[in-house]
């Protein structure tokens, strides 16, 4: 299988290549130069850590972003000004990590959208043969008997996936790009997604493929190409490269001294969730945090990480278990009660859920402790300055003055006005949800000094985070999540990058035979 | 506050002037319409389109600018101040007290409000279908309590202290409804822009998200904000009511989209687009004018709204112009 399939002879044509692509977005290089090349009939991996550019390259393919530089070459013919439109046009159908599908649909309907059955030379869709149409491709392609009138937002997820890469296939595409497509599913459907894909790539279909599983690329890809700072940093064969192989191309090691040196904190136990479970997110997860102590919490999109913190926070309720602080038990589910024992969030999306962007430095800043502002609820609005004001010069935050609006500060700055908000109502328990993503290095440094600070002081803090390298430096200890539960809890000052790595994407330390679920 | 070339003594760019596009219109149609007939500017009229136009819209507008700020609709104004209305009157009718009338009318909006405050903060559903349902409803509800729709009047020979105080009375040369009306929007001015709780309502339309993972109680708050909006409007009612003594089926519904187009001229004010109460007074104002202005210049009710429709237009349109490039 190492050997490219010969369906064509001497010249064989690439089925897409990007060469020397740069996207640059408000000052972050997301890509630097990037190249990538799919031979035809072949499965192609991309890996690569959070920020290595993955998504913004497979954006540029799918039409969806502008490249500032680089060219595309589509079956050896150069491409450019791209729409989503012009890439289907060119036989590559794109299946998204977020399922765009409309779920009032029927299964047939969204299978035949756009291109449904007539009834001979009216304009009057067949319904029938729509129907009887939809269960012959269903079972042709996925062997699988999904009612046709079903509604797609009943599906499972595994269920929606198909209908999507069905729906793909029915077009007779030369290409398809999957885009982290096992994230959302369980085993089994995973594992029968994968022998599909394999199917039909003996059918001669050429696969990109984008996941987090190092199993999977292992399992399914002829090529991997490795993304890292926005570079491919080597195209090899999966099957004759080791895992660690694979690992050691995805860190990057040229980290100079960002992090804060800081001793470990161990106070008393300020955060303790107990046999904390969702459905369809976590199960069974315990941990706690101590004051003082900054701990880690990682895993791959669907290992339920986030829906932890989330759920920590009170955003979403628990169906078991308990949460306390300071030895309080919190209301599950009631951010209030979260809030008034002491925690405070600093959300994954900036822009929806942590800052008003409309609302000025000021507002923000001051709205976790609005009580401490408004006595009988009248607003003091020179103690909301004076406190403003304050923090603005505590954190550094580059802001004509406190009337700003938020919208008109940098990612980064705007990062450190949701910190100002909870340092605001004076917080002990900090959980922070990639609290570095999308804000440029310099910000980084200075919001990795504040997080250390706090801990200094005698806060709590859990470290929600992709970034291993982040993880490492800032956290004491490091929980890895895989498939909703903890699957290691690992002290950062003994375990290098790649043992780290290993447990995010295989669930397991040792030299992986990496089948591991 | 914000104008910040203002501050800065920098040139005013194009674009800031165009944000004060309905103060301009508002001296521009006051000017025309003074020249233009030789009633506008009388001191009858212009009281009379203070005490029968901006008072009753102003109120309402008021529980409209709330709702808005706090990122809803309300489509129920109407229906609030129907229900105020038709309890106030019909206490009245039966022989009732002043005080008690007031109370009931009142308490009926509230009532408006307390069921789009289960619908929208409880049960979930958006704003704009659950208080589209009290509309209807609040319909219904009026044409059979007054037999399909008559009106209850109360006929001469109840000369009611009320009707005196509220619907003609004078306190320091200025009418009573007037000096409700600035009672209102000096209690929400202070609301929405002093206290914690329209802090709160604020940071709710800005970002309903942000207001969830901060752990502000948003139920507590939306329900408290169409409660509130349902008050006002019944005050709204009451006053209305009042003015012509007597209660008119559906009455309420006329400054529906009134109360929403002010609220939205008054938007374009500032330069964050945020619902304030001095905008949409001035929205009040602008609609009140071009009203009486064109009845005036004589024409008819059908044509009003033609004037008024346009008026809008041209409002959003120089305001989301200039929006576009901010």
């Amino acid at each position: 299988m190492t050997a490219p399939p010969s369906v064509t002879s001497a010249v064989r044509v690439e089925a897409l290549a990007v060469r020397g692509l740069v996207k640059t977005f408000g000052g972050v290089r997301a890509l630097d130069g990037a190249n990538l090349t799919v031979a035809t009939g072949t499965i192609h991996g991309l890996v690569g850590q959070n920020g290595a550019g993955k998504s913004t390259l497979i954006k540029i393919i799918a039409g969806i972003y502008r490249p500032d530089a680089g060219v595309i070459t589509i079956r050896g013919r150069p491409v450019d000004h791209l729409t989503p439109a012009r890439v289907t046009e060119h036989g590559i159908h794109m299946i998204h990590q977020d399922r765009l599908l409309v779920p009032t649909f029927t299964v047939a309907e969204a299978l035949f959208l756009g291109q449904e059955p007539r009834r001979g030379a009216l304009p009057v869709i067949d319904r029938r043969a729509l129907r009887s149409r939809a269960r012959e491709a269903l079972h042709r392609i996925f062997d699988i008997d999904l009612s046709p009138d079903a509604l797609v937002g009943e599906l499972t997820t595994a269920q929606q996936q198909i209908v999507q890469i069905t729906r793909a296939l029915l077009n007779q595409p030369a290409m398809l790009v999957l885009d982290e497509p096992t994230a959302a599913l369980v085993r089994r459907d995973a594992e029968r997604l994968l022998a599909t894909l394999l199917r039909l790539r003996d059918q001669g279909l050429t696969i990109l493929y984008i996941s987090h599983y190092l199993a999977e690329i292992e399992r399914l890809c002829d090529q991997v190409t490795v993304l890292r700072n926005g570079v491919d940093v080597g195209t090899v064969d999966p099957r004759q490269t080791s895992t660690t192989g694979l690992i050691s191309m995805m860190i990057a090691r040229d980290v100079g001294d960002m992090f804060p040196r800081r001793k470990a904190g161990a106070g008393a136990p300020a955060l303790i969730a107990q046999a904390l479970s969702q459905q369809d997110a976590f199960s069974d997860i315990s941990l706690s945090v101590r004051h003082g102590e900054i701990v880690g919490l990682t895993g791959l999109v669907g290992s339920g990480a986030k829906e932890l913190a989330r759920c920590l926070f009170g955003v979403t309720t628990p169906d078991q278990g308990t949460i306390s602080v300071d030895g309080q038990t919190l209301r599950p589910g009631d951010p209030a009660a979260a809030v008034a024992a002491g925690v405070a969030m600093v959300p994954e999306d900036r822009r929806g859920h942590g800052v008003a962007l409309r609302l000025s430095v000021r507002e923000n800043t001051t709205l976790a402790g609005l009580k401490r502002f408004s006595p009988f609820g009248l607003l003091n609005r020179k103690a909301e300055h004076r406190e403003t004001d304050r923090l603005i010069r505590a954190l550094a935050i580059r802001t004509p003055d406190g009337n700003s609006p938020v919208r008109d500060l940098s990612g980064g700055n705007q990062q450190k006005v949701v910190l100002a908000k909870w340092l605001s109502c004076q917080s002990s328990v900090f959980v922070l949800d990639e609290p570095t993503v999308g804000v440029d290095i310099g910000a980084k440094v200075e919001i990795y000094r504040l997080i250390a600070d706090l801990a200094v002081d005698g806060a709590a803090i859990l470290l929600v985070s992709s970034d291993l390298m982040e993880l490492s430096g800032m956290a004491d200890r490091i929980l890895v999540m895989y498939r909703g539960r903890i699957a290691a809890e690992l002290l950062s000052r003994e375990t290098d990058a790649d043992t780290l790595m290993r447990f995010v994407t295989t669930g397991r330390g040792g030299e992986a035979d990496a089948d591991a679920a | 506050m914000t104008n910040s070339w203002l501050r800065a003594g920098a040139p005013p760019k194009p674009r800031d002037l165009l944000r004060f596009g309905p103060v301009i219109g508002f001296v521009g149609l006051f000017v025309f319409f003074s020249l233009a007939t030789s009633t506008f500017l009388s001191a009858a009229n212009l009281r009379s389109v203070l005490v029968n136009h901006f008072s009753i819209l102003g109120i309402a507008s008021l529980g409209m600018t709330l709702v808005i700020a706090a990122g809803g609709i309300d489509l129920s104004i109407g229906t609030a101040m129907d229900m105020a209305s038709l309890g106030f009157i019909e206490v009245l009718a039966v022989g009732g007290s002043t005080m008690a009338a007031l109370a009931t009318g009142v308490a009926a909006a509230l009532a408006v409000g307390v069921v789009n405050a289960v619908l929208v903060a409880r049960l979930r559903i958006t704003p704009f279908l659950a208080t589209l349902g009290t509309l209807f409803i609040g319909q219904s509800v009026e044409q059979l309590a007054t037999g399909g729709g008559q009106p209850i009047y109360l006929v001469a020979g109840h000369p009611l202290a009320i009707f005196n105080a509220i619907g003609t009375g004078i306190v320091a040369d200025v009418p009573v409804a007037l000096w409700i009306a600035a009672g209102a929007i000096a209690g929400f001015f202070v609301l929405l822009g002093w206290t914690r709780l329209g802090r709160r309502v604020v940071v709710l339309g800005a970002g309903p998200g942000v207001a969830r993972y901060t752990g502000l109680p948003v139920r507590r708050d939306t329900a408290l904000v169409f409660i509130a909006a349902a008050g006002i409007c019944g005050v709204a009612g009451i006053v209305s009511s009042a003015t012509i003594r007597s209660y008119v089926p559906l009455a309420g519904n006329a400054y529906l989209l009134d109360a929403i187009g002010a609220t939205f001229i008054g938007t374009t004010l500032g330069r964050d687009g945020r619902p304030r109460i001095a905008g949409t007074l001035l929205g009040v104002l602008l609609l009140s004018i071009v009203k009486n202005g064109l009845l005036l210049i004589g024409w008819t009710f059908e044509w009003q709204q033609v004037g008024t429709g346009i008026l809008i237009f041209l409002v959003l349109a120089v305001s989301f112009g200039h929006r576009r490039e901010a």
